[in-house]
């Protein structure tokens, strides 16, 4: 019996992982309902899976992924945006438009330049300036996330609540 | 030395229209409270306009409206308003360029300050802050200017 | 693979942040599975989320459909969260989280009958997963938690399926070691 036991027990993992053969299953479970020590080892893994996957389950269940998408879009740009600044970083520091003899008539020309199509530019243009919506958020009692969309135009400020607001709640 | 001075003098003149302050007499700003959830459906029709915005950020499947305010705000006036769940709303205008106004937004509670922030408000373009749990809901509260 | 997702993988690996959408739409779940199994907090497995399909949609252009796509995935939401919890290794303690500073006293430890509230065992058992390799514990959450086949674990870790029994094999016994109050009928 124990010989049988040893053996059967280095597939109880395969069997209860259902990755045994037909033939190894039968085994198994020719075995089970005489050995109490293999039954219990198999409820041990029982209870180990539950453990280990219940919570998991819960929180997938209950998690609505609150603008994920929309942080890994912004996350995608944010890194294209460095590699591009990284470029011309590199870019500036070796110019000789950096030399100061050239660098002040150059932004004055650039100046005098602007000054004179501006106001055909803002003739045109609909836009509104663009400043961000929220300026700064203070808040000692929540988390906050800060949300802007362009289209639609819409600007949110989450509040996460801690377990103190959440209590004093009506 | 003349020379260089009058430049600037000149830049700074031609420049300032762009960045001085447009005095208006009242910015009118409308505060709508909704309560979202998930319990029923439904969809307040005094809410319509914020249909789109709300749809493209939240699964609620219903909003429902608490409060209506049409609010008129003078340069550094407070107005305060009661929002559930027992909180107040003070709105403050702090300044105001061409066309957006920058209003301060308290939410206190107990006369304890939870939230203070700085929004630009512009027309067409609403703000809103929400979070706060009431019962099943969520109560999410709309800033958005009156023309 | 279905066409559909080999068309998904081609458009963007060409850049196409649409065709990354719909992947996003179809693996958030389970990725978001598999980074909770790891990290076992809300916050730090949505932030696993975004890092690996920012990181896919960078690297994809790698994926040759060697493998299937999936395990490509869950290998890099894996690697992902393992790396998180290496820059976030903590003391191994029984304390639940830094604000609340919960600790299991020692007089909790000689009471194997006393029912512990539903957080403390969730801590209970993120501590004993903390104590297994890397390798042990993507093969063990791989297993218990996605329900992979041992032929599917081999190409998500790369390895054998000798090698994937062995380490569920000491995986399980070491946890199912730290657990055992629990585990023997003491839930």
């Amino acid at each position: 019996m124990k010989s049988e036991c040893s053996s059967i027990s280095k597939l109880l993992e395969k069997y209860f992982d259902q990755e045994v053969t037909p033939k190894e299953r039968s085994l198994v479970e020719g075995h089970l309902p005489d050995c109490p020590a293999c039954r219990m080892a198999l409820d041990s893994m029982q209870n180990l899976r539950i453990l280990i996957k219940s919570p998991v389950e819960e929180a997938v269940e209950k998690e609505n992924f609150p603008w994920v998408w929309e942080k890994i879009e912004k996350g995608i740009q944010r890194k294209e945006r460095l590699g591009l600044w990284d470029f011309l970083k590199s870019w500036l520091d070796g110019t000789p438009l950096l030399k100061r003899k050239i660098l002040i008539p150059a932004v004055a020309a650039a100046v005098i330049l602007i000054l004179i199509t501006a106001p055909l530019l803002f003739k045109k243009t609909t836009s509104y300036p663009t400043l961000s919506v929220v300026e700064y958020v203070e808040s000692e009692t929540y988390n906050v996330m800060v949300y802007e969309l362009e289209t639609p135009q819409v600007t949110v400020i989450w509040l996460f609540e801690g377990p103190e607001e959440e209590s004093s709640t009506s | 030395m003349r020379r260089k001075a009058s430049f600037f003098v000149i830049l700074i003149l031609l420049l300032s229209p762009f960045f001085g302050d447009v005095a208006f007499a009242q910015v009118q700003v409308r505060v709508r409270v909704m309560e979202a959830s998930n319990v029923g459906s439904g969809f307040d029709s005094s809410l319509r306009d914020l249909h789109d915005q709300l749809g493209s950020l939240f699964s609620f499947s219903s909003y429902r409206l608490l409060k209506d305010e049409k609010v008129s705000l003078s340069l550094n006036q407070s107005v305060l308003l009661s929002i559930p769940p027992e909180r107040s709303l003070e709105l403050t205008l702090i300044n105001q360029r061409r066309v957006t106004a920058e209003i301060r937004v308290k939410i206190t509670r107990g006369g304890r300050e939870l939230l203070t922030t700085l929004v630009r408000l512009a027309p067409g373009r609403s703000v809103s802050i929400g979070g706060p749990k009431r019962g099943e809901g969520t109560i999410i509260i709309a800033l958005s200017r009156v023309q | 693979m279905d066409v559909n997702e080999a068309q998904l993988i081609s458009r963007c690996q060409q850049g196409d942040q649409e065709a990354l959408k719909e992947i996003f739409n179809q693996y958030h779940q389970k990725v978001y599975r598999i980074a909770y199994g790891v990290v076992r907090q809300r916050e730090e497995a949505l932030d696993i989320v975004q890092e690996v399909f920012i990181k896919l949609f960078r690297s994809i252009r790698q994926f040759q459909g060697k493998s299937r796509f999936y395990t490509y995935l869950y290998r890099m939401t894996m690697n992902t969260a393992i790396d998180h919890t290496r820059k976030m290794k903590k003391v191994p303690s029984f304390s639940m989280d830094e604000e609340e500073g919960f600790q299991l006293s020692d007089d909790a430890e000689r009471r194997p009958d006393r029912i512990l509230d539903h957080k403390e065992l969730e801590a209970r058992v993120k501590w004993a997963m903390d104590q297994l390799s890397p390798d042990q514990k993507a093969v063990l959450i791989f297993r218990e938690v996605e329900g992979f086949s041992y032929q599917e674990i081999a190409e998500a870790t790369g390895s054998s399926i000798g090698t994937v029994m062995s380490r569920l094999h000491y995986g399980r016994k070491k946890v199912q070691e730290l657990l055992k109050d629990y585990l023997e009928g003491g839930r």
